[in-house]
């Protein structure tokens, strides 16, 4: 199977600290893959790095084939590896629609000279339909035009995901996604992003709770110390010696 | 039919000039043009979230360099603007390409510094710029032929008014408004869907300034005097207070912001003399505590 995204040898220090170290995995079109591990193992740093945000000392990080690496947030975003954020990001001063239109941003032409003379009503239509399309896909359905300061935690988090997705990602990195929800927002949740693989796209999850991300993700590769110390199925991780001594007294959250 | 409602406005404040006498010219087009500024500011701190103070430095500009160009180095009509607008766009690029890299709080800071200098420059200007004095006593020079003077002069600030206006206005309701709308409220995120947020930043800053410059040479040619009094920073701090107190990230806010407050010292004045200024210090800071959206919020939650 092809890979959309590929990770090597990716490596961040902070000082002293190793962050990350040479970290190693693939992630596949229309693959779920789960990246866990402890608080502190890298996951987020990991993340950041992958989006743009933080520069790696070493390694390679190459999404459908060419190199990301050092490229500024937006380039990557532009190359069609969006993201979620974990503390929800929305545009306060726009509406639930135009917030999503943001994400539609690399689907124009963005020729300045073309909005001047006039010509660019017909892209901007049909993203507007797509956007339309993509708040009902996420269960937002009449709060299109609701000022985004009254949506709910749960519902920012769904604002996110249609945003996300607007730009027709080849790739969606979701920070986080379950933490805040209640549980019916998880079952909800789940649902959405089993949708988006369907879709063809590719989705790495960041998360926390195994309870909702081990029946999810197809793959899950688990991080302690900034090192995979393990991947595989749900399963295969779940009996795994290794992540149960780094999970030590908290067997039970597998 | 929303079209023939704007071309059938616009058509009506081409139409007035022709029915005003000279002071009431004088006072419409002073008006117009600062609804022009108020526009251009408005997309820049409104739209896109830039605090900068040289709006009006721009402005001055603009009108300094036309009358320079035109007085002082004999060029042609045509010349001149174009050259004009370039000095703008050069002065513009060389403070947002260091300074919107930064934090907003230093484009606030940098452009207070421009604006400051700019006033500078045109004391100490020497035979340049007149000095303190300024230049004085120059007519535009004819077009074909034509000296446009009184209502039909009139016109063309109308005319510039409709072109700033349908220029915003098709960059606001396209994906580069909705890109600058995004950079103000979290630019991270915006980042994150794809928008250069720097690139973003450094195109409205310059566009927006360009903008004000040629509104400035408009005006050079309305009192046909320029000087450095004129484009100091009351007024510089009067363009933002135009904005928040007519509602920022709105285009009527802008209008309705210019309009009150370049309309409000005529009326006030015979009143209270020159404490009008206090009276819009009080207005803003209501506007800022008790209506963050300005006039235009205020009426928005009315008419629902």
């Amino acid at each position: 199977m092809g890979s959309i995204l590929e990770v090597r040898r990716l490596t961040k220090r902070f000082g002293g600290l190793t962050a990350v170290a040479g970290l190693d995995f693939n992630l596949g079109d229309g693959e779920i893959l789960g990246l866990i591990g402890p608080n502190g193992a890298g996951k987020t740093t990991t993340f950041n790095i992958i989006a743009g945000t933080y520069a790696a000392d070493q390694g390679e990080i190459r999404f459908a084939g060419e190199s990301i690496l050092g490229l500024p947030p937006h380039q990557i975003a532009r190359r069609g590896l969006m993201r979620t954020f974990q503390h929800n990001r929305p545009f306060g001063g726009m509406p639930v629609l135009e917030n999503v239109m943001v994400g539609a941003h690399r689907q124009f032409d963005r020729n300045l000279f073309r909005v001047l003379t006039g010509r660019g009503v017909e892209q901007e239509q049909k993203q507007r339909r797509r956007a339309e399309e993509l708040i009902e896909f996420v269960g937002l359905a009449g709060l299109r035009d609701a000022d985004v300061g009254t949506l709910s935690f749960g519902q920012g988090r769904l604002l996110e995901i249609a945003r996300a997705l607007a730009g027709e990602p080849r790739a969606i990195l979701f920070d986080e996604p379950a933490a805040g929800l209640t549980p019916a927002e998880l079952d909800r949740l789940a649902g959405i992003i089993k949708g988006i693989a369907g879709r063809g796209i590719a989705v790495l999850l960041i998360e926390h709770d195994m309870r909702f991300l081990l029946p999810l993700a197809h793959r899950v590769v688990v991080l302690n110390f900034g090192a995979r110390i393990a991947q595989g199925t749900p399963q295969e991780v779940r009996a795994d010696r290794a992540v149960m001594d780094a999970y030590l007294g908290d067997a039970a959250a597998l | 039919m929303r079209r023939l409602a704007w071309v059938a406005g616009f058509a009506v404040l081409a139409a007035l000039p022709f029915f005003l006498g000279s002071y009431h010219n004088d006072v419409y087009r002073k008006l117009l043009l600062w609804i022009t500024l108020a526009l251009g500011y408005n997309f820049l701190f409104g739209i896109c979230g830039q605090v900068a103070f040289s709006h009006f430095a721009f402005y001055g500009i603009g009108a300094y360099s036309v009358v320079i160009l035109l007085f002082q180095f004999n060029l042609p009509l045509p010349v001149a603007i174009v050259l004009g607008v370039v000095i703008c766009v050069a002065i513009a690029l060389v403070v947002a390409i260091p300074s919107t890299r930064l934090e907003g709080f230093y484009l606030a800071l940098v452009t207070l510094a421009l604006a400051q200098l700019f006033i500078v420059v045109l004391n100490e200007g020497g035979n340049v710029t007149g000095g303190t004095g300024g230049i004085a006593n120059y007519r535009l020079p004819p077009i074909f032929g034509w000296r446009i003077a009184g209502p039909p002069y009139t016109l063309v600030i109308v005319g510039l008014l409709a072109a700033t206006f349908a220029l915003l206005w098709r960059l606001d309701h396209s994906w580069f408004g909705r890109a600058c709308r995004a950079v103000r409220d979290n630019p991270e995120a915006a980042a994150a869907m794809g928008v250069d947020v720097a690139r973003t930043k450094v195109i409205v800053f310059t566009l927006t300034s360009a903008l004000a410059g040629i509104a400035g040479m408009v005006y050079a040619f309305v009192d046909n005097t320029v000087n450095p009094p004129i484009f100091g920073l009351d007024n510089a701090f009067l363009i933002l207070f135009m904005v928040i107190v007519g509602g920022a990230g709105r285009h009527a806010g802008a209008v309705i912001g210019a309009t009150l407050l370049f309309l409000l010292p005529f009326w006030l004045s015979p009143i209270v003399g020159h404490h009008h200024q206090l009276i819009f210090g009080v207005l803003v800071v209501a506007a800022i505590l008790a209506q963050p959206k300005g006039l235009i919020g205020l009426w928005d939650r009315f008419s629902k």
